[in-house]
């Protein structure tokens, strides 16, 4: 029963901050452009949010929770500002996006590692490698908390977790219910019907890149502090490209994509669950790591027909070209 | 002066050129209130240029433009579209994912209120599109995806783009190009609907029977130079033709007999489906003998690119055979086929038939570079490739600015389809296959590949030629195939037919 | 605005830059050049001076003396611990090169070292197998698994049109756990919790050995590296196949036109992407590194795209590129010691190279069309002369 309650609680916890990533991946490329950079996207959220935390946390009290909302908004903001440089590059600059996104990671953690050690060493006068933050309250509803077995969904929960709902709620309504989200989808398709239509494709897809970041960046600090607690080089652990596998398995839209992340997560706390039942070694729990991208490419062979990229995914915009 | 008053669209003196050419000279005219106004011309001859400046894609170099009689710099789309003008183009510029009322209001969302937040109002505009749609005849449902639905539907939808942003001045661009003989009835029953509710249209086209049968005023164009404005009615087909062709391009191609020997090419009952599975070419016979030019007409989408492509081995076949000298190939590689003896000049020179990227030594050798001289137990020979790509060079006439190390992507269209007709013709095959060898290309580059194609033909090659142009055809070919919705319809001696029975079979219309 | 005259500075870089067929290697260049003026922006910011850091750079690499050496060290010893650590770094970078020249883009380089890295320490690392026998068997067996699990992305694309950037992707992770799990439940090092070091006999690397009274790391792997070089120079300067890889690259359409059998040639290419790649891995956790690290991907792999993009995907290229890199990043070590920067300037300097080496179509399209400006304000000028 306690397993359970735990594979839920920490399948919940993982999910979720996976999944708003996996949504600034969609926006991005629905738009059209690939988007490979997630992952140094939510490191550098994940680094301005921290950054922000650890400056302002003085103003409020050791036990405030003001500061990890706070984090959360610089975590978007920093991830915005810096999927710009994606964003120049491969709507302005017209650069293959692949290589960018490729670029843009490396940079990421190279900036990020510089940026902490730096800072600690200059303006905290401590030399370390990370920012380490409060830790997050963790609250649990009250009387859906007691239900049987699924209680444990409104158990121990993570404030991050239902900011998230929220703000994928309104990333949903955003996409598929606003003129915005409609030209952004065009453009993923045929940014020449865009065009036709009067509406500039680089700004819709800037735009694009740039809500992408923002999402990637709140998933960043999320997972900064549910995982450890601190900003450190170890937030580049791949999740980032592991969001992309669960936009790809959910064919590119946010509802089959929440269930795509939703396998990856507890498939995760499953084999963490399952390790420790079965009394296996610790080891035992990166083989199921291996699951989801193992599911996906599966899915991939399986189902090739049916999983379809956005039409016009990576393909430079040139206005000229008919 | 004549009466300007009359007219809602009117352009004067409108020069605009390209590098290299004049692609509209001192064009003036007007169109009336409510008329169908056509624009006829060969390919080439300034009438869409002229028209996309009038729909703000590009801006005339010199002259001007008066909408209602008031001029107007029109300096995009958008700004078209304010002065109520709407263009259909050739290629559709629809989301292919999105329902039909969806793209048809991309860009001008109408928008609801649900609970909180403003959300874009589909349902009304389903209505709107309904509606509009009865209003014109354009039986659509408005719910329909684009992926959907073909490419008449995807037409009108185009049309009811225009209409829904209440245009008065509707250009269309070609638009029977890409549509079956019902469709292009269905389409000008369309236009006529258009001009009824008063609505002004301007058709371009090179196709005069459309003409005839809808147009009221029509101007003609050719090589940039506005020739004549014709009142429809009035003036005999015949004439039209001659002013558009122009008496000066009647050239004479010397012709000799043909001398038929063994065939070469067999073909039976050969059918090709598309990704669909739909079969795009229904169970084809024939057959090519040496020395002969068996020419495919038919209207663009029936077939005839996949029947060159089957035959050159660029596409499966899902039925039927194919065979060379006797030996079958219906299954062998490209290679192969290349070894046994077929050439092929493919529709699209840059996609297709170069590698833009590489030099022209390169692309000269790209059939044969595995083969001694070029090439010995997997190395390559560079001077064999430079000393092949200097002799074509030469002799067949290649203008580049670096000779053999000019990179093709900076060569001209007319040099670059020079350059894939020598690598072509220089293999020796016993079959070359050409398609649509002269698109695009001026008249001088036209005259020339036909001489070559006819110079083959007396060599003793076997020549399968797809062409659009129904005047190339009937000037080369001795024998003609007409496909129609993926079958050969006719097949017949070249002399046996006119040009308007060719026509006539083009169309689907006389059946046997 | 037309009459403005061009700076003659501007002018000066304009036609050195105009030149469409020196950009492939002025285009780097200038990518380089801009990053080491960001970097020293950023030196200045702090305190330090610049040129003393570049330098210490050239020193920790063992390409310019250092003041004082500890006993049985000297410059040699630090060149050739930098050689040791490029050997990995030139192969992958090629490993990419070819995938690139053929239009495909290898992003599982890492995945393909790491998996090459650990058959081979399992079945050859740690076996009592002579050095002459070792060896060999160490560069085949990974040349083997590179290849074979590299073409089976090859196959992927092939079979089923999977996209080779997402199943590489896919494929990274999932031997970046499995290689994580067999070295945790088999060949964990109690102390370092990293794989167990292979035996001196497998060591593509003669590490700590005492030459002419010097200590120094030889990596024999440099030989195979220079030698892979020059072997793909030939392939796609003087082969058939070579010639048929780039013409898949340039325009599928028209190789499977010319009768190239484009689907074989996809899966051989990445065959030999992934042989490159094992080497490269061999090279890495069998000679530079002598173990393996658990819980990490290891980010040569990436490295090694931005560094065939800097090298143009040109044999020569990379070898240059991927020097200068290796170099930044050893050189970093000493350079935070003497200097008092950290050490991860390097990575930071590094990764602008490669962001402005992205650009490069942008600086194309910019020069082109400021070039352009020039030249239409020079003739305008001109015929203004003229009359």
């Amino acid at each position: 029963m306690n397993t359970i309650n735990t594979l839920i609680i920490d399948g919940l916890s993982f999910t979720l901050p996976l999944f708003i990533m996996a949504i600034g991946g969609i926006y991005s490329e629905r738009s059209g452009v690939t988007n490979l950079a997630i992952e140094g996207l939510q490191g550098f959220g994940a680094f301005f949010g921290a950054l922000a935390a650890t400056l302002l946390s003085g103003f409020f009290a050791a036990s405030s929770q003001i500061p990890m909302y706070l984090a959360m908004l610089f975590a978007m903001l920093g991830g915005m500002l810096y999927a710009m440089l994606h964003a120049v590059l491969c709507v302005k600059f017209k650069a293959d996006q692949v290589i960018s996104g490729v670029v843009i990671n490396l940079l990421a953690v190279a900036l990020t590692t510089f940026l902490t050690s730096q800072l600690n060493a200059s303006v905290f006068g401590a030399p370390s490698n990370k920012f380490v933050l409060g830790t997050s309250l963790r609250f649990s509803i009250p009387g859906l908390s007691k239900i049987p077995v699924l209680g444990a969904f409104f158990t121990n929960l993570y404030p991050f977790e239902l900011v998230i709902l929220a703000v994928a709620a309104f990333a949903w309504y955003v996409l598929y219910k606003t003129p915005f989200g409609m030209h952004l989808r065009a453009c993923g398709d045929n940014p020449h019907a865009v065009d036709a239509a009067g509406v500039e494709v680089g700004k819709v897809r800037f735009a694009a890149v740039m809500i992408s970041g923002a999402l990637s960046g709140l998933g960043g600090i999320c997972f900064a502090y549910s995982i450890s607690g601190q900003f450190s080089p170890a937030i580049y652990m791949g999740y980032g490209y592991l969001a992309i596998a669960a936009l790809i398995f959910g064919n590119w839209q946010i509802m089959p994509t929440f269930f795509a992340c939703l396998i990856f997560g507890f498939a995760r706390s499953a084999g963490f669950a399952l390790t420790q039942a079965l009394d296996l070694s610790a080891a035992f729990s990166d083989l199921f790591m291996t699951l989801p991208y193992i599911i996906t490419l599966l899915l991939l062979v399986f189902f090739s027909k049916s999983n379809h990229a956005p039409r016009a995914l990576g393909e430079i915009y040139d206005k000229g070209k008919r | 002066m004549e009466n300007h008053e009359e007219y809602i669209v009117e352009m004067r003196h409108i020069t605009k050129r390209f590098p290299g050419i004049v692609a509209n000279d001192d064009i003036s005219l007007g169109i009336k209130k409510g008329e169908i106004f056509a624009l006829l011309g060969e390919n080439g001859a300034g009438k869409s240029t002229l028209m996309s400046m009038l729909f703000g894609m590009y801006e005339p170099d010199e002259g001007e433009i008066y909408i209602r009689g008031k001029k107007e710099h029109i300096t995009s789309p958008n700004q078209a579209t304010k002065l109520n003008i709407g263009m259909v183009h050739q290629h559709f510029k629809l989301v292919s994912n999105y329902t039909i009322a969806e793209n048809i209001i991309l860009g001008i969302e109408p928008m609801r209120r649900a609970g909180l937040f403003p959300v874009v109002d589909i349902k009304s505009t389903n209505k709107k599109v309904a509606e509009l749609s009865r209003q014109y005849g354009l039986e659509v449902d408005p719910t329909a995806k684009i992926e959907d639905i073909n490419v008449s539907i995807q037409q009108r939808v185009e049309i009811l783009k225009m209409l829904y942003r209440e245009a008065e001045i509707l250009i269309f661009d070609e638009p029977t190009a890409v549509l079956t003989p019902q469709e292009i009835d269905f389409l000008l029953k369309i236009i006529r609907g258009l001009r009824e509710q008063g609505k002004t249209i301007i058709l371009i086209t090179h196709k005069l029977e459309e003409i005839k049968q809808v147009a009221d005023r029509c101007a003609i164009l050719n090589r940039g130079k506005l020739v004549d404005i014709l009142d429809v009615a009035s003036t005999p087909t015949q004439i039209m033709a001659n002013l558009m062709v122009g008496r000066e391009v009647e050239m004479a191609l010397e012709k000799s007999k043909p001398h038929f020997e063994q065939e070469v090419l067999k073909v039976q009952h050969l059918t090709v489906k598309n990704r669909d599975g739909f079969p795009v070419v229904k169970d084809v016979s024939f057959s090519i003998h040496a020395g002969e030019i068996f020419a495919i007409a038919g209207v663009s989408g029936n077939g005839q690119t996949e029947i060159a492509d089957a035959v050159a081995g660029m596409c499966r076949v899902s039925e039927g055979t194919v065979s060379l000298m006797g030996q079958e190939i219906t299954h062998s590689s490209v290679r192969d086929r290349n070894d046994l003896g077929v050439s092929y000049i493919p529709e699209d020179r840059q996609a297709v038939g170069l590698v833009l990227d590489f030099d022209l030594a390169d692309n000269l050798a790209l059939k044969s570079y595995y083969k001694p001289p070029f090439c010995e137990k997997g190395i390559l020979h560079a001077d064999a490739f430079d000393q092949y790509g200097s002799k074509l060079i030469e002799e067949y006439d290649i203008r580049s600015g670096q000779g053999i190390h000019t990179i093709t992507r900076s060569m001209s269209g007319g040099n670059q389809q020079k350059a894939i007709i020598a690598r072509e013709i220089e293999l020796d095959s016993k079959l070359i296959i050409f398609v649509q060898p002269t698109r695009g290309l001026d008249i001088g580059a036209i005259e020339n590949i036909h001489r070559q194609i006819l110079k083959e033909r007396d060599k003793g090659k076997a020549i399968l030629l797809v062409s659009l142009e129904l005047e190339e055809i009937m000037a080369l070919a001795d024998t003609i195939g007409v496909v129609f919705s993926g079958e050969l319809l006719k097949i017949a001696p070249a002399d046996t037919m006119t040009t308007n029975e060719v026509g006539q079979f083009m169309m689907g219309v006389k059946q046997e | 605005m037309k009459n403005k005259k061009t700076n003659p500075f501007l002018r000066r870089f304009l036609s050195i830059m105009g030149d469409e067929k020196r950009q492939k290697i002025t285009i780097p260049i200038l990518a380089i050049l801009l990053s080491l003026l960001a970097g020293a922006v950023v030196y200045l910011i702090m305190g330090k001076n610049p040129l003393k850091a570049y330098l210490s750079f050239l020193q920790g690499a063992g390409l310019f003396p250092k003041g004082n050496y500890a006993a049985k060290r000297s410059m040699v010893t630090d060149l050739m611990s930098m050689l040791n650590a490029w050997t990995p770094m030139l192969l992958a970078s090629l490993s990419v090169a070819v995938a690139m020249r053929s239009g495909l883009f290898n992003i599982g380089v890492s995945g393909q070292m790491m998996l090459a890295g650990l058959v081979a320490t399992v079945t050859i690392g740690y076996s009592p197998l002579p050095a002459v026998l070792a060896k060999p068997l160490v560069v085949l067996v990974a040349v083997l698994v590179g290849a074979a699990a590299s073409a089976l992305i090859g196959f992927l694309k092939y079979k089923w049109n999977i996209n080779e950037v997402v199943s590489a992707i896919m494929f990274n992770y999932i031997i970046r756990y499995t290689v994580s799990f067999s070295i945790k439940s088999f060949i964990a090092d109690p102390i370092s919790r990293q794989s167990r070091a292979v035996g001196p006999a497998a060591r593509l690397s003669l590490m700590d050995t005492e030459i002419g009274g010097l200590k120094m790391d030889i990596p024999l792997g440099l030989i195979l590296a220079l030698v892979s070089v020059f072997l793909v120079r030939f392939l796609f300067q003087k082969m058939k196949l070579g010639f048929e890889f780039r013409t898949i690259g340039a325009n599928p359409r028209a190789a499977k036109y010319a009768g190239i059998h484009v689907g074989r040639n996809l899966i051989l290419t990445m065959t030999f992407s992934g042989a490159l790649a094992g080497l490269a891995g061999a090279t890495y956790f069998l000679g530079y590194y002598g173990s393996i690290q658990p819980d990490t991907l290891i980010s040569t792999g990436f490295d090694a795209i931005a560094v065939c993009i800097l090298g143009n995907s040109n044999p020569l290229g990379i070898l240059l590129a991927s020097f200068l890199i290796t170099v930044i990043d050893k050189g970093g070590i000493y350079m935070s010691s003497t200097v008092g920067v950290r050490q991860e300037i390097g990575a930071l300097i590094t990764a602008l190279i490669l962001l402005f080496a992205a650009c490069g179509a942008f600086f194309r399209y910019f020069i082109a069309a400021r070039r352009q400006q020039m030249l239409d304000a020079d003739h305008a000028e001109k015929k203004e002369a003229e009359v």
